[in-house]
Order: C-alpha cells, then structure tokens, then sequence
C-alpha cells in the first residue's frame, strides 16, 4: 500500500524531497549508486549555445520583412493616379516624337526604320516619321528623293505634297521635288496615288508626273536607281531638272540660258567630278561651261 | 478591454522583454524533443514570430503556455518523425583534476552513455528530465508549461530515471 503512495519516490528523490537512507527501502544501494552517477552526469551537460540577443536581433529582421501594412486608399489613389499620368504622359510625349532626317546639297545618307527596312536618302531631302507603334503604322512623309527597301508587314505609306505611294513590302524610289513627283518600283507592287487617283506601278515601272504632266514608263532595268551609285541618270528630262540636280549634288549654282530649259535631255551624269558631270551635261548642247566662282558655274 | 489591450504583448518593449527571458528556454525545450540545435533555433524564432503575429490573442498569464503551444504545435507538425540524437557539450564545471586519468575516462565514457540512453527515451520523459536537470525547472512549472499534472511530470521523471539506470548497466 505504501509502495502504491509513494509510486514515484525517484522524482521525490532526485526534487530532495526523500534522502537516499529513505530511498534505500525502495531500492538497492547499487541501484542508488547509479542514480547518482546519472545525475551527477546530467547536471554537467549543457544545451549548445543559444544567444538570445542575436536571436531577437534576427526575428526583428524577419518580422519587418512578414509585416502586414494596412492599404490607406486615398494615399493609394493619389500614388496610382501620379503614376499613371506619368506613363500616359511619357508615352504621349515620347510617341509623338517625331524622327526626322535631313539631307543637305552634296550629301546623302541611308538608315534604318525601326522595322529594319531601309531608306537611301538622296542630296537635299527630308523624311519624318514617328517611330512609336510604327509595326502597325507605318507612315513617313518625305520632301526630296529616296530609295526604299521596305520590309514586309503592314501598308507602308510615303507622303508626299504631290501624292502618296503605298507600298506592302517591296523596293521603291520616290522622288517629290518642286514641280516634279516620280515613283520606280524596283520590286513588288507600289500604289501610287495622285490627285486622288491611284495608280499600280509593278516592279520596273515608273510612274512620274512633270508640271501635272503625268507620264507612265516601263523601262528600267536595273536593281536599284542610279544615285545609289553616285550617278544620276536622265530620259527625256527637261534641262533646268537635270541642272537643277547637278546643283543638289554638288552645292553649286548654274546659270545657264532660259532657251534650254525646256529642252529635254536624256544621259547620266556622275556625282565624284565635277568636271566630268559637266562636261556630261554641257557637250549634248555644244554648250560651254566657265567656273564664276568656286560654286558658280555658268553655262554659255 | 482596455486592460487587454494594455498587457497584451503587442508592445515592442514587452515582447522583447518576454523574448530575452523565454527564448533560451524554449530553444532547449525544443532541443530536447528534437535533438538538433539548427532546428530548435528555427522552431523558437518561427514560434516568436507566429505568438507576435498573433500578441492581440495572448491572455494575461497565459503568454508562456501559449508560447509552448505554438513551438510544440511547430515541432509537431514538421519535425516529430526525425530520429532523435541528441549531443550535449559536455561541460566540465571542475577546473582541478585530483582524480586519476582512468576516472575520468571512465567519467566522459559514461557521460556519452548517458546521452545515448537519454537519446533513447521517450520524448515525454526525456523532455521533462531534461527541463528538470539541465534547466533546473521545478515539477509544478514544467507541468505547467506542458499543460500536465504535477504528479505526471513526477511520473515522468521516475520512469525516466529508471529507463536510464536499466538502460546504462546493460550496456
């Protein structure tokens, strides 16, 4: 009965709260022996060490990390709404920007649009386009002469103060100077668009319209147009055309008699000799030609 | 209401108090279950976090025993499967050596014994012996902290120390 009371005498013992003399009823003294030895043991262990600074240092790491802020909606508004008139305003002002490039007398240069087809622009020309969604819109207008590689995708328009040319992915010179708009399609298809008639120019065919003259040619044979290889050529073009491009392509004045200006001429001249362009371009009449000053020329 | 709000332990200064003081406890609480330090470092800072999380919910006088809750939920949940091994330093608290070198090999050679045979417990014995031996907690708070009756801890304790003693003259 008493056993049954004191079922627990180890913990009673070991909590000092019975000796080892009133242990030895319970059990025997090597029995005690051990249950000191264990305890004597376990006293000396210690639990790997645990740094409670550290700890709390790394929980409040964590915890600012896990923390929970409530949404203040009228600050929310005010930040989205700033936000987003900032990219509706950059977009706006970025997607209105226009491109332009811009030739002068004796200069010619070739780049990319942003969907890789390229534009040779000829001596004393402008082109502009805005560059933003130009994948689904593309519209330049130009001022002058240029030669298009256009990459297929969508309608490719060229606006011009003469007309338009609408091309879908083809090669292609147009020409938009004063008095004069040309179109040579080199490759594909191009619509051309005059005076609110459109016109289907195929591939080596030019389309041109000389002082509302409209003319509609299918002669060329070559790739691409001869000013690409720094040579301008001529069939049946009136005289003050052909000099009028000699004056682009050199940065010169010519004075020459009005009796030629209506005359047509048909040869090329180069864009690398002065000399020699003149020379071409003079011979055909029996004219000659006197330099007045370093960019004067006259024609007699 | 209001008195709630006030102990609770959603004040900063409070919970770090509480933190300093319970946390190395709780860390060995758990060691002892699962024998792996790196894991009961984790379990006590991951129960810190949820009793934090949830410091509106803590009852005065009850923070410590909720706080035991949530580590040995976290224990339980995850970790309980694990085989225990635990592995103590042995910390010698005598400097001087007046006993002869086969003592004290005799001495280390038990203590590693001993943590074999600890390792070898049942958790619940184990967990108390070692709340009481290495923490020097008494029957009526680790009870408290297990949510147990005293005279189960003491339960635990003798068939603690009597596993340990049948254990260590086998081997």
């Amino acid at each position: 009965m008493k056993r049954m009371k004191e079922k627990y005498f180890l913990a009673e013992w070991l909590a000092n709260e019975i000796s080892d003399t009133e242990l030895k009823e319970y059990v025997s003294e090597d029995e005690i022996r051990v249950y000191h030895k264990i305890v004597s043991a376990s006293n000396q262990f210690k639990v790997p060490s645990f740094n409670a600074d550290v700890a709390l240092e790394q929980l409040k790491l964590k915890n600012t990390k896990t923390t929970v802020r409530t949404l203040n909606f009228s600050k929310f508004i005010y930040r989205a709404a700033a936000v987003i008139t900032i990219v509706f305003g950059s977009y706006y002002f970025l997607g209105n920007q226009t491109q332009n490039y811009k030739t002068s007398s004796a200069e010619k240069i070739n780049f990319n649009l942003p969907d890789n087809s390229t534009v040779n622009l000829n001596a004393a020309s402008e082109i502009s386009f805005k560059s933003s969604n130009w994948k689904n819109n593309r519209n330049l207008s130009l001022h002058g002469e240029a030669y298009f590689k256009v990459a297929k995708g969508s309608k490719f328009t060229v606006k011009t103060p003469l007309g338009n040319v609408t091309v879908l992915g083809t090669q292609f010179n147009v020409v938009a100077r004063a008095n004069y708009f040309e179109v040579v399609c080199y490759e594909g298809l191009v619509s051309a668009t005059y005076k609110k008639k459109s016109v289907k120019i195929p591939a080596g065919s030019s389309f041109k319209v000389l002082s509302s003259n409209i003319k509609y040619e299918k002669t060329i044979n070559e790739a691409n147009p001869s000013w690409i290889q720094n040579n301008s050529s001529f069939k049946s073009m009136p005289y003050w055309y052909v000099v009028n491009e000699l004056e682009r392509q050199y940065n010169v004045t010519v004075k020459f008699n009005e009796i030629h200006k209506r005359k047509l001429f048909t040869g090329s001249f180069t864009h690398n000799n002065i000399e020699i362009a003149l020379k071409a371009i003079t011979i055909p009449f029996n004219l000659n030609y006197t330099f007045v000053t370093d960019k004067e020329v006259s024609l007699k | 209401m209001n008195i709630n709000k006030e102990n609770n332990f959603c004040d900063e200064k409070k919970f770090s108090d509480f933190f300093l003081n319970q946390s190395k406890l709780l860390n060995n609480y758990i060691y002892y279950k699962c024998g792996n330090i790196d894991l009961s470092a984790d379990i006590t800072q991951e129960a810190f976090l949820k009793f934090w999380n949830n410091c509106k919910k803590v009852l005065p006088g009850k923070a410590k025993s909720f706080l035991y809750t949530i580590a040995n939920n976290l224990f339980l949940n995850e970790y309980a499967k694990n085989k225990v091994v635990l592995n103590f330093k042995n910390c010698q608290t005598k400097n001087y050596t007046n006993e002869s070198p086969e003592f004290l090999l005799e001495e280390k050679e038990f203590g590693f014994k001993l943590q074999q045979a600890i390792s070898n417990l049942s958790e619940a014995q184990r967990t108390a012996f070692l709340m009481n031996r290495i923490d020097g907690k008494k029957y009526r708070e680790i009870a408290e902290i297990l949510g147990i009756s005293v005279k189960a801890v003491e339960k635990r304790i003798h068939n603690a120390l009597v596993n340990l003693r049948s254990v260590i003259e086998n081997i």
